[in-house]
């Protein structure tokens, strides 16, 4: 798996290059662990709702009308293994074997602002089934 | 006057200005953390500490790319004043002592004087690197801080694009997309016009007591005095 850290941009004159790889490495630590928790609760619906932002929780419930827990059930979620972590500032993307799922950091630690995306393109946000409104 | 208050006021250009620049900075840290948090309740996000804000690449790139563009400023300046003249300018030299002037008038050389600093008295090297130094450091500090805005910009970048639910760029495709150099360029606009409007300015306005200024009964065709 490879991980990629954004800069600790308290770095100002000309150490920044440096802090791109050394900060944040337990950021990316957190990330994957999170990332793979949720990839690895296929069939823990509920513990996989508690993962995600709140947000994205009313966004789904009034979406399908039904509990988070029955409603993500539907969804093309991943269930891989998780090939690669970045980590830019409070935000942060991981990329399973059969998803991308992208994450913020929250007061209760990272949480999944969407998950069973598939690429559009260059350029182009990545379209998601389960995110936020 | 006390010793203390000797210092004091012999620096006090420097030391007001060293006071302002850091009780601004840390306006700028109180107003961005509001700001950015604002945007994050509205965006349905948790807000963020101060010393998280202050570590962030959001507050970095806001203090780098001023700080590029200042040093830009001088280091221009700087250089630029030693060819580009503006008749009636106290912020030009007089008009016929364009370029780098005789060893006689800079006091270089055999023209050197027993005050003058040792790496006008050392010579060779030393005195052609001494002759520059002011636009070399700024043209360093210049460089060194667009890099830091260009690392800096990329986190904050990234950062958004995440966000966005968007693929990160690499730095490379950062440094050759418009978000970087729209923030770039905003700053640089905004010097050139600052510097441009001093210079003439100050042709045919007075601001009595400045060394900025000519002095207040000087003609407007007198260039290169300052009151």
């Amino acid at each position: 798996m490879s991980t990629r850290n954004g800069p600790c941009a308290a770095a100002f004159i000309g150490a920044a290059a440096l802090f791109v790889s050394g900060c944040g490495s337990l950021s990316a630590d957190e990330v994957q662990s999170v990332a793979a928790s949720f990839a690895g609760a296929e069939d823990d619906p509920a513990a996989r709702c508690q993962m995600l932002t709140a947000n994205v929780v009313e966004a789904l419930v009034q979406d399908a009308g039904a509990s988070c827990e029955i409603a993500i059930q539907d969804l093309p979620v991943g269930s891989g293994d998780v090939t690669s972590v970045e980590v830019w500032g409070e935000e942060a993307q991981a990329r399973l074997t059969d998803d991308t799922v992208f994450l913020t950091r929250t007061a209760q630690g990272w949480r999944i602002t969407a998950a069973a995306c598939r690429p559009q393109g260059a350029d182009l946000p990545y379209a998601c089934r389960l995110e936020g409104a | 006057m006390s010793d203390v208050r000797r210092v004091l006021r012999e620096n006090s250009l420097s030391l007001g200005f060293g006071a302002l620049f850091l009780l601004t900075l840390v306006g700028q840290a109180f107003a961005g953390v509001a700001d950015l948090n604002d945007q994050r309740v509205s965006d349905g996000l948790d807000p963020i500490s101060l010393g998280r804000f202050l570590t962030s690449s959001s507050f970095a790139v806001d203090v780098m790319e001023n700080w590029q563009s200042e040093y830009l400023q001088f280091f221009l300046y700087v250089f630029a004043t030693v060819w580009l003249v503006q008749r009636g300018s106290a912020e030009s030299k007089k008009l016929e002592e364009i370029g780098p002037e005789s060893d006689e008038k800079q006091r270089v050389g055999a023209h050197a004087k027993r005050d003058s600093p040792p790496s006008v008295q050392a010579g060779g090297w030393r005195t052609a690197v001494f002759s520059r130094s002011l636009g070399l450091l700024m043209g360093t500090l210049f460089l060194l801080t667009w890099a830091s805005s260009s690392v800096a910009g990329w986190a904050a970048f990234n950062s958004n694009q995440l966000g966005s639910h968007e693929d990160p760029v690499t730095w490379l495709g950062y440094v050759g997309h418009a978000d970087f150099w729209n923030r770039t360029l905003q700053n640089w606009q905004s010097e050139m016009l600052a510097v441009g409007s001093m210079a003439i300015f100050s042709v045919y306005l007075r601001q009595r007591g400045s060394p900025e200024s000519k002095p207040v009964g000087a003609s407007h065709a007198v260039t290169g005095q300052t009151g």
